[in-house]
């Protein structure tokens, strides 16, 4: 197991190095500079020279040749440094710092909102197959997949503007400061983003519950009379778990740099938002040190889950 | 029965009298005159839909930057917050321009304290002057090109700050009360020129609080502030948000007062609709325009009757009433604000290709144009736009659908902003382009840059035309306005006369706040008027 682990480990420096050649590449193909975005303003007032333009471009480092640039970033993040981001020319690191708990709260309470509809309605769904709990539970999921997150976002801080006058806090406030502002914030985004999760997972459980029930152990359960709750959770669902937990797992990951959507409509200063951001500005540093960190929270992520696997599997050994 | 009924009315009626010769006699309890007394104290929230790059208003030029950091500042001049047509002093008490116009000298208040407690003098305005007249290297002054004319700049004393200029400059003095040339004090430019990218240590009537990127921006009130019982606030809050939906929503539920950019106006209307008389809406017109270049390099685009065709297709009139509902674009003008001191009468205006009222003779020449351009059934290209919905899009569908009528096919191509910049300014990779120009005030020089050769970068259709570079040159130098509004004119004529580009329309501000924010006045341009020292809020 420690092997297993460490060989894990291991793969992430090739994988993380692969997936910050490719984003580094990928933003220098597509057209545009940060230089041109901060001297151009915003609808094109802004009074700019051939001569403005091309010494800013050398302030950032953008005249030196591409490998350059790339073996200097290299080296920085070598050293745990990510350079500094050329929109605002502030350290990328602390830039993150500042975002990466709004994310990471978001991220953990949806996941868990998400579980906690999903896993028992999945379970019900397949236990009263084609009953009216199944069908309502599938409207349901289906639902959460078809309508944007978006939409649903945005239709939540309406409906509340309209009806309540009421619309969520504008400021993040950490939830050790005050938790009562924090929940205030939270709570539309952590259900709109919980609901959607919430459908995907669901629909696993579901189906996968639905196929161990079919299996001859279980079969073997009934026949010796054990009651249906011992059947369907001890027997049924802890064999079920196995693609639904990566399935969670990869969801959490991707929900680290991928809630841009809920960020940008609930105000949240997060991780997405901010990804987005810099890709628009060309801000280079940041979407590399940002892709780095996604990447890498997939990688750790994805370990957890393999590893999760032999504690709900007895049968999975590592070696 | 008739005669006790006709006694009350009698007496119902004296009353009435009474009270009604009363009321004008007597003073009313002073209820109006009260709600407009300024109340102190309160928190101005407000909502911005960017986080600015940095804090240095010298080095941006997004109102991002502006709007978050004005308060905190002095500058020389300034535009009168009610009355923005009007220059008025700020950190310079008088100035004035030698008759040959080559100097201009400034009085400089010297009772003004930086938030650092240290005087504001007039070597901190030269300082100031020199960083964004002559930044130093690995600084970048955005409005360098405004002060070209600019030879020396001299401290003589603590209280006068004197500019000696090259040659006559027509905008100088407006420039000087730019809102983007805040005064810093001399001894952090000297340590660091690119100090106040992240700090800040102004003279304004808010000192700095607090700053979360991405978030929030807080100013608080400056006690000093050289202008006695100024502010009124106890201070500001700005709430970041890029989603107009969210914004407004801010607005709607009270947790912003103002949004002072400006939302749609299907969302101040919906504002309006469910708060009534609980918010106010104020209309300006904008010194900004949008409208389509045409890339000269490119052909058909190089021949004037393909230019000329596609700018008389457009029925700017109809335009105007189709796309101010959805998008704020209003008003039919040329290259200076319609309305202003520079701008040509409505009846020359109509005389240039592209603003007669007739459409249907404006269409049957553009067809006729065509056809002697090699185009009889009409021709086919892309515009390419930026991918923003307000007020890109909805602007480049009545273009299309305009052309149409001509028997032109063209395809909106929408692209990211970056993307769209660098096609417009740099690699030049477009035929038609949807190109906008905002400004933070009504000048010529800033306009009329757009055509002249000597600065591609602003100038996206590469017009490279001797006659305008000479008629920008003598507009900029000419101080008497009379004979300057008639080279401006002479300039639009010529860029119209060849269709050099299509205009659009002209922006109108809408902007919807609590009506509890009181005395603060929508300037034209979003980025003027945002110092905050006269706002006050009234009681809820």
């Amino acid at each position: 197991m420690r092997t297993y682990i460490l060989k894990r480990l291991l793969l992430v420096v090739p994988t993380l190095l692969g997936v910050a050649a490719i984003v580094f590449l990928i933003m220098r193909v597509i057209p545009g500079d940060v230089a041109l975005l901060i001297l151009g303003g915003d609808d094109g007032g802004g009074q700019i020279d051939q001569a403005q333009l091309d010494a800013l471009r050398k302030q950032l480092g953008l005249d030196q040749p591409l490998i350059v640039q790339f073996g200097t970033w290299l080296w920085g993040v070598l050293q745990f440094d990510f350079g500094k981001s050329l929109w605002t020319g502030q350290p990328v690191t602390e830039e993150l710092l500042i975002r990466l708990p709004v994310s990471l709260q978001l991220a953990l309470m949806a996941t868990l909102v998400s579980v906690i509809i999903a896993i028992p309605l999945g379970m019900l769904a397949a236990v009263r197959q084609d009953t009216w709990v199944d069908y309502l539970v599938r409207v349901v999921s289906i639902g959460g997949l078809a309508i944007p997150g978006f939409w649903v976002g945005i239709l939540c801080i309406l409906f509340l503007v309209i009806v309540f006058g009421w619309g969520p806090p504008l400021e993040f406030t950490p939830p050790w400061v005050d938790p009562w502002a924090n929940f205030s914030m939270m709570v539309w985004p952590v259900v709109t983003v919980g609901y959607r999760y919430s459908a995907v997972t669901t629909r696993m459980t579901r189906s996968t519950v639905l196929e161990v029930l079919r299996e001859d152990y279980i079969r073997t359960a009934w026949a010796k009379g054990l009651r249906e709750r011992v059947v369907v959770i001890r027997h049924a669902l802890k064999n079920a778990m196995l693609p639904v937990i990566t399935l969670i797992g990869t969801e959490f990951a991707f929900l680290i740099g991928g809630l841009v959507v809920t960020e940008t409509v609930f105000t949240l200063n997060g991780i997405g938002r901010f990804v987005v951001d810099a890709v628009a500005h060309r801000d280079y540093p940041v979407v590399q040190a940002l892709v780095f960190l996604i990447a890498f929270s997939f990688v750790i992520v994805n370990l957890l889950v393999d590893l999760t696997y032999a504690w709900f599997d007895p049968r999975i050994r590592y070696r | 029965m008739a005669e006790a009924t006709r006694r009350t009315r009698t007496l119902l009626t004296v009353v009435a009298l009474t009270f009604l010769l009363g009321s004008l006699v007597l003073p009313l309890p002073d209820t109006a005159a009260a709600a407009e007394t300024p109340r102190r104290g309160g928190i101005l929230l407000a909502a911005i839909g960017a986080d600015p790059p940095s804090l240095d208003p010298h080095q941006e030029s997004t109102f991002a930057n502006i709007q978050l950091v004005a308060p905190l500042y002095s500058t020389l001049l300034q535009f009168d917050p009610l009355d923005s047509s009007k220059i008025i002093g700020d950190a310079g008490t008088e100035w004035k321009t030698s008759p040959d116009g080559l100097t201009v000298t400034v009085k400089v208040r010297q009772d003004i304290k930086f938030h650092d407690g240290s005087k504001l003098t007039a070597a901190d305005v030269k300082a100031s002057y020199d960083k964004l007249v002559f930044p130093p290297k690995g600084v970048k002054s955005i409005r360098k090109a405004h002060f070209a004319a600019v030879k020396a700049i001299e401290a003589p004393d603590a209280s006068t700050v004197v500019f000696k200029l090259k040659h006559p400059s027509a905008a100088f003095v407006s420039n000087l009360a730019s809102p983007w040339n805040v005064i810093f004090p001399k001894k952090y430019l000297d340590k660091d020129p690119n100090y106040f990218k992240t700090n800040v240590v102004g003279s304004g009537p808010f000192k700095f609080k607090d700053y979360t990127r991405g978030a929030t921006f807080e100013g608080e009130r400056n006690p000093d502030y050289f202008v006695k019982g100024r502010p009124y606030l106890d201070g500001y809050k700005f709430f970041i948000s890029p989603e107009t939906a969210v914004r407004s929503a801010a607005v709607r539920s009270g947790r912003a007062y103002i949004e002072f950019r400006g939302l749609p106006m299907s969302e101040v209307e919906a504002i309006k609709r469910q708060l009534g008389d609980k918010v106010t809406v104020q209309e300006a017109p904008t010194p900004g325009w949008w409208a389509v270049s045409f890339n000269h390099k490119v052909k058909p685009f190089d021949d004037v009757r393909v230019r000329k065709a596609l700018t008389l297709a457009i029925d700017r009139y109809t335009m105007g009433k189709v796309l101010f509902p959805l998008t704020g674009l209003k008003n039919v003008g040329g290259l200076v604000r319609p309305g202003t001191e520079w701008a040509m009468s409505q009846a020359e205006l109509e005389k240039l290709p592209g603003f007669g009222r007739d459409m249907d003779k404006n269409r049957a020449e553009a067809k006729k144009l065509l056809a002697e351009a090699g185009f009889p059934n009409g021709l086919k290209f892309v515009m390419a736009n930026r991918n923003v919905k307000l007020p890109y899009q909805d602007f480049a569908v009545y273009f299309i659908q305009e052309w149409r009528k001509i028997g032109v096919e063209a395809t909106n191509r929408p692209l990211e902003t970056a993307a769209w910049f660098d096609a417009g300014r740099v690699s030049r990779n477009f035929e038609t382009m949807v190109d906008p120009h905002v400004d933070f005030m009504d000048e010529p020089d800033l306009t009329l840059v757009d055509f002249i050769s000597t600065s591609p970068l602003t100038n996206w259709s590469q017009v490279s035309d001797p006659q305008l570079d000479d008629l920008y040159d003598r507009q900029s130098r000419t101080l008497d306005k009379a004979e300057r509004k008639k080279l401006v004119n002479e300039f639009e004529k010529i860029v119209f006369e060849k269709a050099y580009f299509a205009q659009g329309l002209w922006w109108v501000r809408n902007i919807v706040h609590w009506s509890k924010v009181k005395n603060w006045k929508a300037a034209p341009s979003h980025y003027s008027n945002q110092k905050l020292q006269d706002v006050w809020l009234a009681e809820d």
